[in-house]
């Protein structure tokens, strides 16, 4: 008994030897790494990184941060931003629907969370810019806040990325869907006053906002209906809600339709109605109407809300630098040519990317992080957008509105006239009382000179 | 009997202690020396080893087979999930208890009719209780929040720990290794828990009713009582398990707890050893770097990701693995002790019914 006690206790004491050990040693290597104050800014680099769908089911989103990849790399290439060169790292995340397959290659395991965590844990990011998703990046908000890391222009339109008091490093880029909704409603009370209204939204986030906004701008909704669908179901456009749908809107001869669905809802619904021969107004929500994704004949003269000017016009000086820009990345664009189309994915990317960068460059040498935050509020950027890109104390969201433009049957997108004028711009705040603002002026603002 | 056999069948309450106390601080130890996403994976790997800890209780030491187990886990996990989502905070113990209620209950609810059914008709009812929980979560929207899921806040690292950590990624690692070692630290109380459900009456009570109904009941032992309970407590470690889970994935949606992991479960459990507290420790292991190790055969033998080998290649690695358990150590990795001799010693064709379990 006596040997039983003296070997247990010397167990004991070899054991807690060993821990406190490896605590200890564990301990001095955390503490030994690291020269700078501000995570992820050197002398001579700043590195940022981004959840995004590289593969799987929103494989189609990829050249946003492609493009925006690009914007970077030309940056870099005249010298970067104040001697710092940008480093932007790209993390596939799969939608955070890896589980589900359909050609994700990043691993079955692997979530927006774990890709956000390598990127501050391991990549250790000074922010990330342009992560993409509704609910990819709603699910990393509380883990990015703890970790001190801004999480900039986030790519949706939900509503959630303004939260300026719960959330005041988060930043969201394009126009809400709320905001969209009411624009719409505008747009249809003044173009087709008179005419039954109909809509098919998707029960999430998107479908809720975008009908919230439709009724906030004071229209009404004769037949309003839901999509149910699984999440990766979303991208094959294969919910079972979508014949009685589009059949009910038939049934009580709606004229105009608005449509809050992602491009692969779109083509079911547009394919469906083909089918039943039914073809009224539709009025597609920016997400879901991109015609290179949707690439539907019946899309053909569908009303959208545009961020941006139309590729087709020579007069934005923006355009033909995307071209040079993306040109120069043989990279992410190996096949892009003098001719190719530039579509809505990659002046998005740009966007965003354009914005960090003059964002960084007014901030001056000192770079920190709430530096950089407090500079985004109060700058006026130039970018591409049709709206000027303003963040305030006030508004997190981004840009605030758009253009309306009918979808031409070549797929590209062009102004619609209006009743009065060439070109009508359409602004609104999130807020059910915040009015809407029309102008005719495009804010094309000029490509700052060290950009060019 | 040397002490080291003491500690490990932990016949007495001291031993078991000393047991998980041991492990817990050489493991917390470890998390000291990893770096902070091989710490977020081991703690994915102690609450899943909380799970298999009760699956191996319910299967192992009550003789019924259940497929519920991820059904159990998304019980608790949207018990954790729903309150989170209508409170601003929440104390962590509180969570805890929420979720092994919930669990139980629902562990008590499917029991009941089930402690009438055995062997495969028993594995459909606790299959069908699984599948059935993703096409519950998508559509009750207003409770669940449907295809989005809910989400919890992110656990909070106390200040004194923080503490512990310098260098300009003192916060970031600290967060990183705080979660792992509360996960670490929930898994080892509930080793402890089970080591004595294990020893106690309830045990042996369970144990005698798997072995021999006649003798059980006429040594005054409810059988359905029994069961039901065996179900109930393997359903609590579950809801705890999936609340923990939840807690580190910081969100919960229906496709968190697919049908597939109740068979991932089994797996694990049946690879690290049924029954066995250190088979349910091995399993969680493989279970958090079961990841790496995908990608690492992945690049080893040059599949496409893709494909269909590619994207199936964990339930390939778990099947090529369950299958050589199987042949040449049933009673799971724990039990081997000398593989080489294992390998060339001649196998009896016939095996009791007891050696199987």
């Amino acid at each position: 008994m006596f040997t039983g006690r003296l070997r247990r206790s010397t167990t004991l004491l070899s054991v807690s030897a060993l821990t406190l050990g490896m605590v200890s040693t564990g301990l001095l290597t955390n503490s030994a790494s690291g020269a700078s104050a501000t995570p992820g800014v050197t002398k001579t680099s700043i590195t940022i990184g981004a959840s995004v769908p590289l593969s799987g089911v929103a494989a189609s989103y990829a050249p946003v941060s492609g493009a925006a990849n690009a914007v970077f790399k030309y940056i870099d290439s005249k010298g970067g931003v104040n001697g710092r060169k940008i480093k932007y790292i790209r993390l596939d995340d799969c939608y955070d629907l890896a589980s589900y397959g359909l050609g994700c290659t990043a691993g079955a395991s692997v979530t927006t969370l774990s890709q956000n965590q390598a990127l501050v844990a391991q990549d250790h990011v000074f922010a990330t810019v342009g992560s993409l998703g509704t609910a990819a990046e709603e699910s990393v908000l509380s883990y990015l806040k703890q970790n001190g890391v801004p999480q900039l222009f986030v790519n949706s339109g939900s509503s959630a990325w303004d939260q300026p008091s719960k959330y005041p490093n988060l930043f969201g880029f394009q126009t809400s869907y709320q905001a969209e909704g009411k624009i719409f409603a505008r747009y249809i009370k003044s173009k087709y006053a008179g005419q039954t209204v109909g809509f098919i939204g998707q029960n999430d986030d998107f479908g809720a906002n975008g009908f919230l906004g439709l009724q906030d701008g004071g229209l009404n909704i004769a037949s309003a209906n839901q999509l149910s669908y699984n999440a990766a179901d979303a991208i094959t456009g294969s919910s079972s809600d979508i014949q009685a749908d589009v059949a009910t809107l038939q049934t009580n001869k709606v004229q105009v339709v608005v449509l809050d669905s992602v491009p692969g809802f779109t083509a079911g619904i547009l394919t469906v109605a083909k089918l039943l021969g039914y073809s009224p107004t539709w009025v597609i929500s920016n997400v879901g109407a991109d015609p290179t994704s949707v690439n539907n004949v019946g899309e053909a003269g569908a009303i959208t809300l545009d961020y941006f000017p139309a590729v087709t016009n020579n007069s934005d000086p923006w355009i033909p630098w995307l071209r040079k820009v993306l040109l120069a990345d043989k990279t992410d664009f190996p096949t892009f040519t003098s001719s190719s189309v530039i579509t809505g994915n990659e002046l998005y990317g740009a966007g965003f990317a354009v914005a960090f960068a003059e964002t960084l460059k007014a901030e001056g040498k000192t770079v920190t992080r709430a530096g950089f935050v407090k500079e985004l509020k109060s700058i006026t950027l130039a970018t591409p957008s049709t709206t000027p890109l303003k963040y305030s104390s006030s508004n997190h969201q981004g840009l605030q509105g758009g253009v309306i433009a009918t979808i031409a049957p070549n797929g590209s997108l062009a102004p619609v006239k209006a009743l009065l004028t060439n070109t009508t711009v359409f602004t609104t705040g999130n807020d059910k009382k915040s009015p809407i603002k029309v102008s005719t002026k495009l804010s094309v603002s000029a490509i700052p000179s060290w950009m060019k | 009997m040397s002490w080291w056999t003491t500690l490990i069948k932990q016949e007495t309450t001291r031993s078991r202690v000393l047991a998980v106390t041991l492990l817990t601080l050489l493991t917390l130890a470890i998390t000291f020396i990893l770096p902070p996403v091989a710490d977020s994976e081991l703690a994915g790997g102690a609450a899943i080893a909380i799970v298999i800890l009760g699956l191996s209780w319910l299967i192992g030491w009550s003789g019924q087979i259940s497929l519920g187990n991820s059904g159990f886990m998304a019980v608790g996990a949207y018990a954790a999930g729903i309150w989170a989502h209508h409170h601003t905070t929440t104390p962590l113990l509180f969570t805890f208890v929420l979720a092994i209620v919930a669990g139980g209950l629902s562990g008590l609810v499917i029991a009941i009719p089930s402690t009438r059914l055995r062997g495969p008709y028993l594995a459909g009812m606790t299959l069908a209780f699984s599948a059935a929980i993703t096409p519950l979560a998508q559509n009750f929207t207003s409770v669940t929040g449907g295809e989005g899921g809910l989400f919890l806040n992110s656990l909070v690292t106390p200040h004194w720990f923080t503490n512990l950590f310098s260098g300009p990624n003192a916060a970031i690692d600290a967060n990183a290794q705080w979660t792992a070692d509360l996960a670490v630290v929930v898994a080892g109380v509930m080793f402890f828990i089970m080591a004595n459900l294990f020893h106690s009456r309830v045990g042996r009570a369970m144990r005698l009713v798997r072995d021999n109904e006649v003798a059980a009941e006429l040594m005054g032992v409810h059988l359905s009582r029994t069961r039901t309970m065996a179900f109930v407590i393997a359903a609590a470690f579950a809801g705890l398990g999936g609340a923990l889970y939840s807690l580190l994935e910081a969100s919960v949606r229906p496709e968190t707890f697919p049908l597939t992991l109740s068979i991932t479960l089994l797996t694990l459990m049946v690879l690290g050893g049924i029954g066995t507290l250190s088979g349910a420790v091995l399993g969680g292991i493989i279970f958090s770097f079961s990841a790496t190790l995908v990608a690492h055969v992945n690049s080893l033998t040059g599949v496409n990701p893709t494909s269909n080998v590619g994207a199936n290649m964990q339930g390939i690695i778990f099947g090529v693995l369950l299958i050589v358990t199987m042949l040449f150590a049933p009673r799971g990795l724990v039990s081997v002790k000398n593989p080489l001799r294992r390998l060339f010693r001649a196998r009896p064709l016939m095996r009791s019914a007891k050696e199987v379990h």
